[in-house]
């Protein structure tokens, strides 16, 4: 909450915009700058202090994890000890596949999202996470979506 | 998807840098103008490979640190009925069909967003009511172990 509180109005809606409707130009920062009537200098200044502060991941796309070279993926739920949660998540994390990994409060409490090249390579990795992890074929659920009804991830800043 | 377009979200997808022209680099790498990686980025995005293109923030940052996925139990054939009224709202970010094991019986998921844990609990109590479901878990997040983008190869 704290953080929130440096941001001022133009930063508020600078973020907004580019969140919700970045424009896809040669000159990006120019356009959005006009919007909210600031010069393209200042854009650029604004969003190196925001990225610096930490409240931009990225300035980029989203793939569609199915159009790249990552065709199958899942979710996945682990019950860990909590004393090793941190080991196995770290070693979760070194799988390039994966995307998210959360602890969260259940008694599987290990979450993680991770997408291989085809079925039979992300059925290894999950054997191979599942051995690392050392768990047993119980304590761990493959949950693969079978539809997306909706991802829209922004949020409101002003 | 040719491979003009694939060296373009090599380049462009850990994100553009904050200069006057961001694609120019990229556009002089492949000979092309920055208007053509800017167009075949347009054309990306309608053939829905770019899922979105702009800004994401990190919502731990603005205030966003009620953070739950919801799991739901919700008979067969009321499934896209209640998938679609979720999706209407905007602390929604996400809302997936999963496949159900003999353990695990919760076949849709949303993610659900807010700012305080109390506020999540009563949106999430709101929408059970609504949706007249009883059979749903809320999982709310302790700590992030990995967030990163999906690359492309």
């Amino acid at each position: 909450m704290k953080t929130a509180d440096r941001l001022d109005l133009t930063d508020r809606r600078l973020l907004e915009k580019a969140q919700n409707s970045f424009p896809l130009t040669v000159h990006p920062w120019r356009s959005i700058g006009k919007e909210l009537g600031i010069s393209e200098r200042e854009v650029i200044t604004r969003l190196n202090r925001l990225s610096k502060q930490g409240f931009i991941r990225k300035i980029g796309p989203a793939l569609e994890a199915g159009q790249t070279d990552f065709r199958a993926s899942t979710l996945v739920a682990m019950k860990v000890h909590e004393g090793r949660i941190q080991n196995v998540a770290k070693m979760i994390g070194e799988h390039r596949g994966v995307t998210h990994c959360y602890q969260r409060e259940h008694e599987y409490n290990l979450w993680f999202t991770i997408a291989a090249r085809n079925q039979a390579a992300l059925k290894r990795t999950l054997e191979a996470i599942r051995h690392a992890a050392g768990v047993t074929k119980d304590e761990m659920l493959n949950l693969p979506s079978i539809r997306t009804f909706k991802i829209d991830v922004r949020f409101r800043l002003s | 998807m040719d491979d003009l377009d694939r060296e373009i979200l090599y380049a462009v997808q850990d994100g553009i840098p904050l200069i006057t022209e961001p694609f120019s680099a990229i556009a002089t790498h492949l000979g092309l103008t920055p208007h053509e990686v800017v167009e075949r980025l347009k054309r990306l995005r309608e053939e829905k490979i770019i899922r979105k293109f702009g800004l994401f923030v990190r919502k731990s940052k603005v205030g966003v640190v009620a953070n739950a996925m919801v799991v739901w139990s919700v008979p067969r054939e009321r499934l896209r009925d209640v998938a679609e009224f979720f999706s209407e709202f905007e602390e929604v970010t996400h809302c997936y069909e999963r496949r159900t094991t003999p353990k695990w019986r919760y076949n849709l998921y949303t993610m659900v967003h807010g700012r305080k844990r109390k506020t999540v609990q009563e949106f999430v109590e709101g929408l059970a009511k609504r949706a007249e479901l009883e059979d749903y878990e809320i999982l709310f997040s302790v700590r992030e172990f990995v967030r990163r983008s999906t690359r492309l190869s």
